[in-house]
C-alpha cells in the first residue's frame, strides 16, 4: 500500500513539473493532499501493520505523519501565497510544487521506514529536495546556503551511512542480514558494544545535519535564513522530525542493551551544548528568521536532553517534538507575512507591526507565548515533564545549567519580538502599503490553539500513541 | 589477486595528496572505479548472479564512467586548471595518507572479527579519512566533491568489508540517491561558478551572525 502512495506522488511531482499547467498543478496539488490524509488515516487504523515490506505503520511514524499531514496543508496554502506574490515564471512555479511534493513523500517514507537502510534513503533524497527549495529565490545568499546545506548534509548523512554498516557489522554476526528494525531489535542484547557506541556515535553526527542539533547545526540555520518562508517552516519542523527519527531509531536498538547510559550521556551533552549555542548566538541577534532558527536548536536540544534522561523524559521528548513542529511552524508562516510589509527580515528594518496589522500581531504574541513555553502553551507541558525528569533522576546541575540559559533565551527572544510588534518608529522607515487581510494568520491561530488545547486537555489516542511509540524504551 | 587492486587502491590514495591538477582528480576517480570493478569481480563470486552483475555495473558504468564524464564537464565550465595554493604542502599530504594507512593497519588487526574482511576493511577506513582530510585541506568546492566522492567510495569498500549484501531494491535506491545527489552539487558547482566568478570557498562567507 504505501509503495503504491510513493509511486503516486512521484508521477504527481513528474507530471507537474513537466506539464507546467497552472491549473493542472492545483489540482494534483490538492489530490497529493487528500492522499497525504488518507495515507496518514489508513496508517491509523493498520497500526503496527507492515506495508510494502519495508514499510512499517509504527506509531511514532504515524504520530508525525499526522502533523505532517496538518502542517503540509498549512504549508501548501502559505507557499500558494508567497509564490503569488512574488514574480516567478510558470517553470519555477511547477519546480517549486513538483519539488515540495517530492519532499513530503519522501519524509513520509523516512516516518514509516522499518528498514534502517531504507530510512537512509529517505532522509538522503530529503536532503536532496529541500536544497533545491532552499536556492528557490536564486539569491547569492541562497545558493550559499543550498551549498552548505547539501554539502554537509550529504557528508554527515555519509558518516551516518558507516554507523549502519557497523551496526550491520555486530547484527550479521548474529545471523541478522537484513537490517529490519524489528530484527535488530530482537538481537540486540547480544550485539557487541564497541560497533555499537561507535554506530551510535556516527549516527547521531551524521543526522545532527538533519536535526539541528549541535554538531552540525550551523547548515540548517543558515538554510531558514534564507529559505522561503513556507520551505522555512518545514525545515524547522518536519525534517527535523525526519532527523529525530533517524537517531531515535537507533536509539530504540542501544537501549536494548547496556550501551544505554552511556549513550544517554553522548544525548545529554548535545542536548547541553545545542541549547548552550542557541542562546549565546541569540543574544546578539540580529535576523528573525535566524532567531527563529536558533529557537529551534534550543528545543532540538531540549528533546536530546529528554532522550537522555529517560523515564518522563521520553514521553516529554515526543510531545516537545510535536508541539515544537505546530507552534514554529506558525511563527515561520506568520514572519513570512511580516516581509509583506518591510520587505526585510532584519530586526533594524522591522518593527511597529501590531498597529499596521492587528491580526497577525496578535498570532505573534500568541506564537511567541507558545514558543518560550510560557503557560497556556502546551510546551510548558512538556518542558516541565523534561524538568521534572531532571529533577526526578538527580541531574540537579544541568537542570540548573539549563533553566538559566533558558531564562537568557527568552530575555533576548522578548526582546526582539516586543520590538517587532509594539516599538515606535523614531524614524521613518520604509513600510509597503497593504491592506491588512486577516485571514491570512487563521492557520497560525489553528496551529497555536491547538497546542494549547492538547497540553491541557490531551485526547486520549493521542497520548496513547506517545505512549505506545516509548513502549519499546521502558 | 584481489590483494593487488586493494593495494593499487591504496596508490591511487597517495596518488590524490601528490597531485594538484583538477584533471587528474578526475582520472583518479576514474581508476579508483575500475580497481572496485576488479575488487567485486575477483571476490564477491558467492552471491546471487543479478545481484554480481548488478554491482559490476554499478562500479564500472557510475563510478569509472558516468561520475567521472559528468565532474569533467563540470570542470570545463567553470576552466578549473589547477589547485591554488593548497593550504598544506604535499609533503605533510603524504605524511597523513601514510599515518591513515597505518592507523587503519592497527585498527584492523585490532578488531580481529570474523565478521570483517580486515583486507578490504583497512583500505576502506584508510580512504575514509582520507576523503575527510581532503575536503579539509582544499579550498575550492570542486575538490570538496571529489573529496566526497573519495568517501564514497570508501564506504563502498567498507560495505565489501562487512560483508552483508543488501537486498537489491535498497542497493538501487542507494546508488540512485547517490548519483542524484553527485549530479545536483555539480549543477550547484556551476551555479556558483556563473555566480561568484570562482569556485574558491572564500567567496561563501556571507551568511554569519
Amino acid at each position: 500500500m504505501f509503495i503504491l502512495f510513493v509511486i503516486i506522488s512521484i508521477t504527481i511531482s513528474l507530471s507537474i513539473f513537466f506539464v507546467r499547467n497552472n491549473i493542472l498543478t492545483k489540482i494534483l496539488s490538492a489530490v497529493f493532499l487528500l492522499m497525504l490524509t488518507g495515507i496518514s488515516g489508513y496508517a491509523f487504523i493498520h497500526i503496527n501493520e507492515i506495508s510494502s515490506h519495508y514499510y512499517k505503520f509504527d506509531d511514532l511514524g504515524v504520530l508525525l505523519a499526522f502533523v505532517l499531514s496538518i502542517l503540509s496543508l498549512a504549508t501548501f496554502y502559505h507557499s500558494y501565497l508567497y509564490l503569488k506574490r512574488h514574480n516567478f515564471t510558470n517553470k519555477q512555479e511547477a519546480g517549486y510544487y513538483a519539488s515540495i511534493i517530492m519532499l513530503i513523500t519522501a519524509m513520509m517514507s523516512a516516518y514509516f521506514a522499518e528498514n534502517i537502510a531504507v530510512l537512509w534513503i529517505s532522509i538522503e533524497t530529503t536532503t536532496l529536495f529541500v536544497s533545491i527549495l532552499i536556492f528557490f529565490e536564486r539569491t547569492k545568499e541562497a545558493l550559499e546556503a543550498a551549498w552548505k546545506y547539501l554539502f554537509v548534509s550529504s557528508v554527515g548523512v555519509a558518516l551516518a551511512f558507516i554507523g549502519i554498516l557497523f551496526l550491520s557489522i555486530t547484527a550479521s554476526s548474529n545471523g541478522i542480514t537484513d537490517l529490519s528494525l524489528l530484527h535488530l531489535i530482537e538481537i540486540a542484547s547480544s550485539m557487541s558494544s564497541i560497533w555499537l557506541k561507535m554506530a551510535f556515535l556516527l549516527v547521531l553526527t551524521g543526522y545532527s545535519a538533519k536535526m539541528g542539533l549541535f554538531p552540525l547545526h550551523t547548515v540548517a540555520i543558515d538554510a531558514h535564513t534564507v529559505a522561503p518562508p513556507p520551505i522555512s517552516a518545514f525545515i524547522s519542523t518536519t525534517l527535523m522530525n525526519v532527523g529525530f527519527l533517524g537517531i531515535y531509531r537507533v536509539f530504540t536498538i542501544v537501549a536494548q542493551t547496556e550501551v544505554l547510559h552511556w549513550a544517554q550521556n553522548v544525548l545529554l551533552i548535545a542536548g547541553v551544548l545545542s541549547v548552550f549555542m542557541s542562546a549565546i548566538q541569540l543574544l546578539k541577534i540580529k535576523h528573525y528568521k535566524r532567531m527563529f532558527a536558533f529557537s529551534s536548536l534550543e528545543h532540538m536540544g531540549i528533546v536530546a536532553l529528554g532522550l537522555g534522561i529517560g523515564g518522563i523524559g521520553y514521553y516529554a521528548a515526543i510531545l516537545h517534538l510535536v508541539f515544537h513542529s505546530f507552534v514554529k511552524a506558525g511563527l515561520f508562516y506568520q514572519i513570512g507575512q511580516v516581509h509583506r510589509y518591510f520587505k526585510s527580515y532584519w530586526i533594524k528594518d522591522a518593527y511597529g507591526y501590531f498597529k499596521i496589522n492587528p491580526v497577525g500581531g496578535l498570532a505573534l504574541i500568541l506564537g511567541f507565548i507558545s514558543i518560550l513555553a510560557i503557560p497556556p502553551s502546551g510546551m510548558f507541558v512538556s518542558e516541565f515533564l523534561t524538568f521534572k525528569a531532571m529533577f526526578l533522576t538527580k541531574h540537579y546541575y544541568i537542570a540548573i545549567f539549563i533553566l538559566i540559559l533558558l531564562t537568557l533565551i527568552i530575555y533576548s527572544f522578548s526582546k526582539n519580538i516586543l520590538h517587532l510588534l509594539f516599538n515606535e518608529a523614531d524614524e521613518e522607515i520604509e513600510i509597503n502599503e497593504i491592506k491588512p487581510n486577516p485571514y491570512e494568520s487563521i492557520s497560525q491561530f489553528v496551529l497555536f490553539g491547538l497546542v494549547i488545547y492538547l497540553g491541557i486537555n490531551p485526547p486520549v489516542f493521542f497520548t496513547d500513541l506517545i505512549d505506545a511509540a516509548i513502549a519499546i524504551l521502558n | 589477486m584481489t590483494y593487488l587492486f586493494i593495494i593499487l587502491y591504496a596508490v591511487t590514495l597517495i596518488y590524490f595528496a601528490l597531485s594538484e591538477r583538477v584533471k587528474k582528480f578526475i582520472w583518479l576517480l576514474a581508476i579508483q572505479g575500475s580497481i572496485l570493478f576488479g575488487i567485486v569481480f575477483f571476490s564477491l563470486n558467492k552471491i546471487e548472479v543479478f545481484d554480481f552483475v548488478f554491482i559490476l555495473i554499478e562500479t564500472i558504468l557510475v563510478k569509472s564512467i558516468i561520475v567521472p564524464w559528468f565532474l569533467n564537464k563540470v570542470r570545463r565550465h567553470n576552466h578549473l586548471k589547477r589547485e591554488h595554493e593548497p593550504s598544506i604542502p604535499v609533503f605533510y599530504s603524504i605524511i597523513v595518507v601514510v599515518i591513515s594507512l597505518l592507523l587503519s593497519f592497527i585498527l584492523s588487526s585490532q578488531l580481529n572479527d570474523n565478521q570483517i574482511h580486515t583486507k578490504y576493511f583497512t583500505v576502506a577506513f584508510a580512504s575514509i579519512l582520507f576523503g575527510v582530510y581532503f575536503i579539509i585541506i582544499h579550498k575550492n568546492i570542486f575538490s570538496h566533491v571529489v573529496g566526497y566522492l573519495i568517501i564514497e567510495n570508501g564506504i563502498f569498500l567498507l560495505s565489501l568489508a562487512v560483508g552483508s549484501v543488501m537486498p537489491m531494491m535498497v542497493n538501487l535506491a542507494i546508488l540512485l540517491d547517490v548519483l542524484m545527489g553527485v549530479l545536483v552539487l555539480g549543477i550547484f558547482i556551476n551555479q556558483v561558478g556563473d555566480t561568484f566568478k570562482s569556485v574558491e570557498i572564500d567567496q561563501l562567507s556571507n551568511l554569519k551572525d
